[in-house]
């Protein structure tokens, strides 16, 4: 396979979403991604849903999702001479991934013994913070950072600030900045010959996600303060159910009220506000009449039809897509985003890939994750 | 003058970007942030919207001073002929060309990568658009909490049983920049290695989509379609945010029976046997949730969080904009770095989330005043003559 990141070496000691997405978006670039497990298995192999509901090493959805192009290895680093396959390992190895609180190498040890090597180590905190901080799961990270704090949008002070959408929100995040990092430093390394310790923060990534709203507040041009709508836009934009899901509705302008009305055929309700409302009177009050209104309306509609007919009068207007929309999407079938791939025990299934076609090394799912220690005769 | 030297990893690369609000500048941001030089190409017939927001001086304009840091500036005209090939002129000097215009745009422009290659044989083109650069939806604008609710990522947050709110309306645009600049520097690993440039086409929505890759795999393995699910998980329990005193909240998270057991006794209520397996607390999750909320409540939540912890149990308090802006620990690690500024000569931003040792890349410059490197490029980069710019800029095609 030809990826943009071919020939490169990576060792994978992480074991917990952040180091394994990052690892994961490494090899499907094509780098040899070389994950070292524990005997037993990496601790992702125990976390649900299993295939069939039924617990196994082979059986984790989310583990052959997560370490799909890698190769598994299997060393008991507890034992002299696993650790010393170890460090043959590194000794040619370009980059090594580790996402634990207390990490198996001392960096500087690490930079003294193998001056090439790209040490990533990801935390919930970065390192320095307390170590009993370090424990973090990710509903404390996204908590941590703010966004739980702030979402969904407009939600009362009475209600819990939330999670995020899945489990690992959070952890996708910081997989994304290790893994810039990563090939940042890889360049640089074939630029100079040598390596660099990487320290992300998972909280530190989360923070940066808003730093154009938060910056303001940082520097004093806008006030901070404890309102859950501290990161609010104002205006009308929000979810409304229809008759087979949701749409949501974004709307900030002249053109997409004249756009809306167009498509709602003018109601008389409609017809009372002002035309340039969305700019020059967008009150709580006018916000809450409209959207009483729009939402009896959006009711008797099907979210794909009043989207595809709001897009072409300029509403930006779309469906709340849910997991069972995507894969029949004209755009992503269109993008080839979802791939299929045959796993010895989950069968064939979907695969979701990742946002970004490059032309002359598309990435490509090529095998799909490793049997525990299937590659562990591959090191001497 | 020339430009400080930086250093970083990706020093000695140089990006052009012709970028707009918010996802294609944050790419800029990370490119420079590791160390990249970065021009961004700006006119004042076209002006980036985040100078206008918040302000009236397009030269403070607090959104784009949040996110614009070390980068140059400069002005071209690109409805002008002679803009256009100046524009040219630059990628001829440049490593990555990075956009976010809408789509269409950069073709009509003669910017797309079939004419950038022929200008420049190895450079990296990233283009960041809702949908990508083609397809049936290809010709489809839209904001951030848009590709939010397309991707399937806004169907999964909500409080349970209600419509999904999705993350908060910002959500979106950073992430679709951060992917893109990850992309950019794989290909530039790739040009290293075979001399090769290439065109990247990132879809913002599929960047939110990657972001569930997990739920929507499951479901296809499962075929159980993920919901909102507010803050359970089917791992932990209790897993959520506990309301505290005075209107905080608390993000606690019990990994196993151990902690269990611990949690009871700091919130000092008996724990049934049913409850000392994750199965059986599942099974009665929302009364021990509403019997933890009712604790939690009279509790500070920094105080309870500190005592958590200290027994081995996760637990942040959720922090607020105001408790972020006054957290001490993101200004003593270095999550928020001073830089110069124009106007009131320095500027609290919010810094890389890395460290790198050695040679991180130095952040140290505000935001670009509109043009402010407008020298730098004519003369130094594209050395034309004195007398040459004063004529564009008389004639507007600089401007």
């Amino acid at each position: 396979m030809t990826g943009a990141l071919s020939g490169k070496l990576i060792v994978e000691l992480a074991e917990r979403v952040s180091g394994e997405y990052c690892g994961k978006l490494l090899a499907d670039f094509g780098a040899e991604v070389i994950k070292i497990e524990r005997p037993g298995g990496a601790p992702t192999r125990a976390m649900g849903p299993f295939k069939d509901g039924v617990l196994g090493l082979e059986r984790s959805a989310l583990f052959a999702y997560l370490n799909t192009n890698k190769k598994s290895v299997v060393l008991d680093l507890s034992a002299p001479a696993d650790r010393a396959r170890l460090e043959h390992l590194l000794a040619r190895a370009d980059a090594m991934i580790d996402d634990h609180c207390v990490p198996l190498f001392a960096k500087d040890q690490l930079a003294a013994d193998y001056p090439r090597l790209v040490h990533c180590l990801i935390t919930p905190f970065g390192q320095g913070a307390p170590a009993d901080w370090q424990n973090a799961q990710p509903i404390n990270v996204i908590n941590a950072g703010g966004w739980a704090w702030h979402s969904p949008s407009e939600t009362p002070p009475t209600k819990p600030p939330l999670k995020g959408a899945g489990r690992f929100l959070p952890n996708y995040e910081a997989g994304i900045d290790a893994a810039l990092c990563v090939a940042a430093s890889l360049y640089r390394q074939g630029r100079t010959g040598t390596g660099q310790f990487i320290d992300l923060s998972e909280v530190e990534v989360q923070v940066n996600r808003i730093d154009c709203v938060l910056g303001r507040m940082l520097a004093g041009e806008a006030d901070p303060g404890p309102e859950r709508t501290a990161y609010d836009m104002g205006g009308p934009a929000k979810s409304f159910a229809c008759t087979d899901g949701y749409v949501y509705l974004f709307m900030t302008s002249k053109a997409h009220w004249k756009g809306l009305l167009e498509l709602m055929e003018y109601p008389a309700w409609a017809m009372e506000f002002p035309e340039d409302w969305l700019e020059f009177h967008c009150t709580p009050d006018k916000v809450a009449l409209f959207r009483k209104h729009f939402a009896i309306w959006a009711a008797g509609q099907t979210k794909h039809a009043v989207s595809e007919a709001g897009q072409k009068l300029g509403v930006a207007i779309v469906p709340v897509n849910s997991a069972a929309d995507l894969p029949g999407n004209e755009q992503f079938v269109h993008r080839g985003f979802f791939q299929t791939l045959a796993h010895p025990v989950l069968g064939e299934a979907l695969y979701p890939t990742v946002c970004y076609k490059l032309s002359a090394t598309p990435v490509r799912l090529v095998s799909p994750a490793p049997a525990l220690g299937q590659h562990s005769g591959e090191l001497a | 003058m020339p430009l400080p030297q930086r250093g970083g990893p990706l020093a000695g690369v140089r990006v052009l970007e012709l970028t707009k609000v918010w996802a294609g500048p944050y790419a800029g941001k990370y490119l420079a942030q590791l160390g990249a030089e970065v021009i961004k190409v700006e006119s004042r017939t076209n002006l980036d919207e985040m100078r206008a927001y918040g302000g009236v001086d397009i030269d403070a304009a607090p959104y784009f001073l949040s996110i614009n840091q070390e980068i140059q500036s400069v002005q071209v005209n690109m409805k002008t002929a002679e803009g256009l090939e100046l524009v040219k002129r630059m990628v001829e000097q440049s490593d990555i060309v990075i956009d976010n215009i809408r789509p269409g745009a950069m073709e009509r422009s003669g910017l797309d990568y079939e004419h950038l290659k022929a200008i420049k044989p190895d450079i990296i083109q990233v283009s960041i658009k809702m949908w990508g650069t083609d397809g049936p939806f290809g010709y489809q604008t839209g904001y951030a909490p848009c590709f939010a609710a397309l991707s399937g990522l806004n169907f999964l947050v909500g409080h349970e049983g209600e419509v999904p709110g999705g993350m908060n309306i910002r959500y979106g645009d950073s992430t679709a920049g951060a992917c893109a600049a990850l992309a950019a520097v794989a290909a530039l690993n790739h040009r290293e290695a075979t001399g090769d440039g290439q065109f990247i086409d990132l879809s913002a929505v599929e960047t939110m989509t990657s972001l569930i890759g997990d739920s929507l795999f499951s479901w296809s393995v499962t075929g159980e379609v993920p919901q909102a699910d507010g803050n359970y998980h089917p791992e932990m329990c209790p897993h959520g945010t506990y309301p505290c005193a005075d209107g905080e909240w608390l993000s606690i998270a019990v990994v196993d029976d151990v902690q269990w057991l611990a949690l009871a006794s700091i919130l000092e209520f008996d724990p049934a046997p049913a409850h000392e397996s994750l199965a059986g607390r599942l099974a009665d999750r929302r009364a021990i949730d509403a019997c933890t909320a009712a604790v939690t409540a009279s509790y500070p939540a920094e105080e309870l969080a500190d005592r958590l912890r200290q027994a081995g149990i996760p637990a942040f308090k959720s922090q607020s904009s105001l408790d972020l802006c006054s957290a001490d620990w993101l200004w003593n690690r270095g999550g928020y770095l001073m830089v110069s500024d124009h106007r009131t000569g320095n500027r609290p931003i919010i810094g890389p989330p890395w460290r790198m040792e050695p040679d991180q890349a130095q952040v140290e410059r505000g935001a670009p005043l509109l043009g402010e490197h407008n020298d730098y490029v004519y003369r130094e980069l594209l050395g034309l003559p004195p007398g040459d710019i004063a004529d564009l800029k008389a004639r507007k095609v600089i401007d």
